[in-house]
């Protein structure tokens, strides 16, 4: 179990550093959300961030974000651009339409070409003309990784991505991460989803207010770490996927 | 040439309903994406305990509604921003607090009804040359700034926290939305009516977006919508003698109906 601050245990140690959290807390009124959290994150990492429910994942994005102030502690981003995509279903769907294009021109300061190289890279240019609305769920989430492209970031950091996407649209969606990480973007993800994390990730952050696990996804050992709150849900997790 | 294009207060009657078909729904395309249909609403209950105000004191109306609703504008952003109350339950509580409070200081003020009623329901036949020339500037002023911030405006109103990691001012231009909003709902009283207002902000939105696939198709067509039931609506009010605010509101409903029905059957 590590508590102290960590850094990615392998070869990434040794590129440029994006992100320094340093003893971050998080608290809302007397609730303590994050206790002392300190992590580092270097350049083409991909970290998966797990945790059950109430274990501060959402928060400690926003933290990163600079969306939620902390308590006590500080981050340090050092200027580095950071795409972030949040849960789908909550935005880009009013009653009014925009557009894929307009969606990604968001990401690229209304810059019409970068939004379209970036849809390329998702293999999304032709639907650039239809309302966002008329896609189904992955091709919405592939477009707002497309948003995030536009930016030319450093990071991009998503929130439960996959959230109400069938099976086949996540697989696809996942071979997009993948082939950003063969590009060196870094990339946090935060899922429900263990087994998919553990399997698409260099490096697993376990999070239950404080980091109770944080190294490579082959040594996280679920029963060892997390076996109170994990077990049921993955004991579950296993039989939905065995059933398949 | 058309027997209504031979009366001046036809004409400029024309004129500021064609302004604020331009304006109204513009600034409605982002509230409504946003889910702030009923700011218009609320603003326009404020700002009609202003006109009691301004009748009670003697003052022109005017002058006392527009401080009076930027205000009311920038409390609703605060309240919104700072979770206060929930959007919707301060939007309720200044609608039927502007509304009791316009009430009673028009009721103080004696003798007034009929002012007070031509802002409740509009009376756009009666507009100066001084109404257009105000409302005119207003609406270049709140154009040119929609325009020079829409990608921001258009972020926030999609998504508040990337338009946030972006490095959009959403605080500041949040407050200037609201305040813009307040400024064209008070210039827009005398002409559609305090009640009827946040029907031009809205239904032609709502409308254009039963035809269109992008948000500045949208706001085009809002636009468009919207004159289209301004003319309507005069004409009908002009040759069948009916309150003009009504009738451009009944037009643009019409309107709305006739774009779900094709939308239904497309």
């Amino acid at each position: 179990m590590k508590t102290s601050k960590t850094s990615e245990p392998h070869s990434s140690a040794d590129s440029p550093m994006l992100i320094d959290i340093d003893n971050v807390s998080v608290k809302f009124g007397s609730d303590i959300i994050l206790k002392d959290i300190s992590l580092c994150v270097h350049s083409g990492e991909f970290i998966g961030l797990i945790g059950p429910n109430g274990a501060g994942k959402t928060t400690l994005l926003r933290t990163l974000l600079g969306l939620t102030k902390p308590t006590s502690g500080s981050i340090d981003t050092d200027e580095t651009v950071i795409a972030y995509v949040p849960q789908r279903g909550n935005i880009y769907s009013s009653q009014i339409p925009i557009s894929v294009l307009e969606v990604v021109s968001l990401g690229s300061q209304g810059n019409k070409n970068t939004a379209l190289q970036a849809l390329q890279k998702v293999g999304l240019a032709d639907i650039a003309n239809r309302a966002f609305t008329e896609l189904s769920g992955g091709q919405q989430q592939r477009v707002t990784i497309a948003k995030a492209l536009a930016g030319n970031p450093q990071i991009i950091i998503l929130d439960e991505p996959t959230t109400g996407i069938d099976e086949a649209a996540q697989q696809a969606f996942y071979d997009v991460l993948k082939e950003l990480d063969a590009r060196g973007i870094t990339i946090i993800i935060v899922s429900h989803d263990i087994d998919v994390v553990l399997n698409l990730v260099t490096r697993v952050v376990c999070l239950n207010q404080t980091i109770v696990y944080d190294g490579k996804p082959e040594d996280f050992k679920i029963d060892a770490y997390m076996p109170s709150i994990y077990n049921a849900q993955h004991r579950l997790l296993h039989h939905h996927h065995g059933e398949k | 040439m058309l027997e209504i294009f031979q009366y001046d207060f036809m004409i400029r009657a024309l004129a500021a309903g064609m302004i604020i078909a331009f304006v109204i729904p513009a600034l409605g395309n982002f509230l409504v994406a946003r889910r702030y249909s009923l700011i218009a609403d609320s603003l326009a209950h404020v700002s009609l305990a202003g006109v009691g105000a301004g009748l009670l004191f003697g003052v022109a109306p005017i002058l006392v509604a527009v401080p009076t609703t930027i205000c009311g504008a920038i409390l609703l952003e605060w309240l919104r921003q700072n979770r206060k109350l929930s959007g919707e339950i301060s939007l309720a509580i200044l609608m039927s607090g502007g509304l009791a409070l316009a009430v009673v200081l028009a009721n103080l003020s004696q003798g007034s009804n009929t002012d007070f009623t031509a802002y409740l329901f509009g009376s756009i036949t009666t507009t100066t040359r001084g109404d257009l020339v105000t409302l005119a500037i207003a609406s270049v002023f709140s154009l040119t700034i929609i325009g020079w911030n829409y990608r921001s405006f258009l972020h926030i109103a999609f998504d508040e926290d990337s338009a946030r990691i972006a490095g959009h001012k959403v605080r500041l231009l949040n407050y200037t939305l609201a305040a813009l909003t307040a400024l064209m709902v008070v210039l827009s009283l005398r002409i559609v009516g305090g009640l009827l207002i946040s029907a031009l902000l809205v239904i032609p939105v709502i409308t254009a977006s039963n035809f269109t696939r992008s948000f500045l198709q949208t706001v085009f067509g809002s636009i468009l919508i919207a004159c289209i039931a301004v003319i309507g609506g005069l004409l009908l009010a002009f040759y069948a003698g009916i309150a003009a605010g009504g009738a451009i509101v009944l037009a643009a409903i019409t309107l709305l109906i006739a774009s779900m029905i094709w939308k239904a059957t497309a």
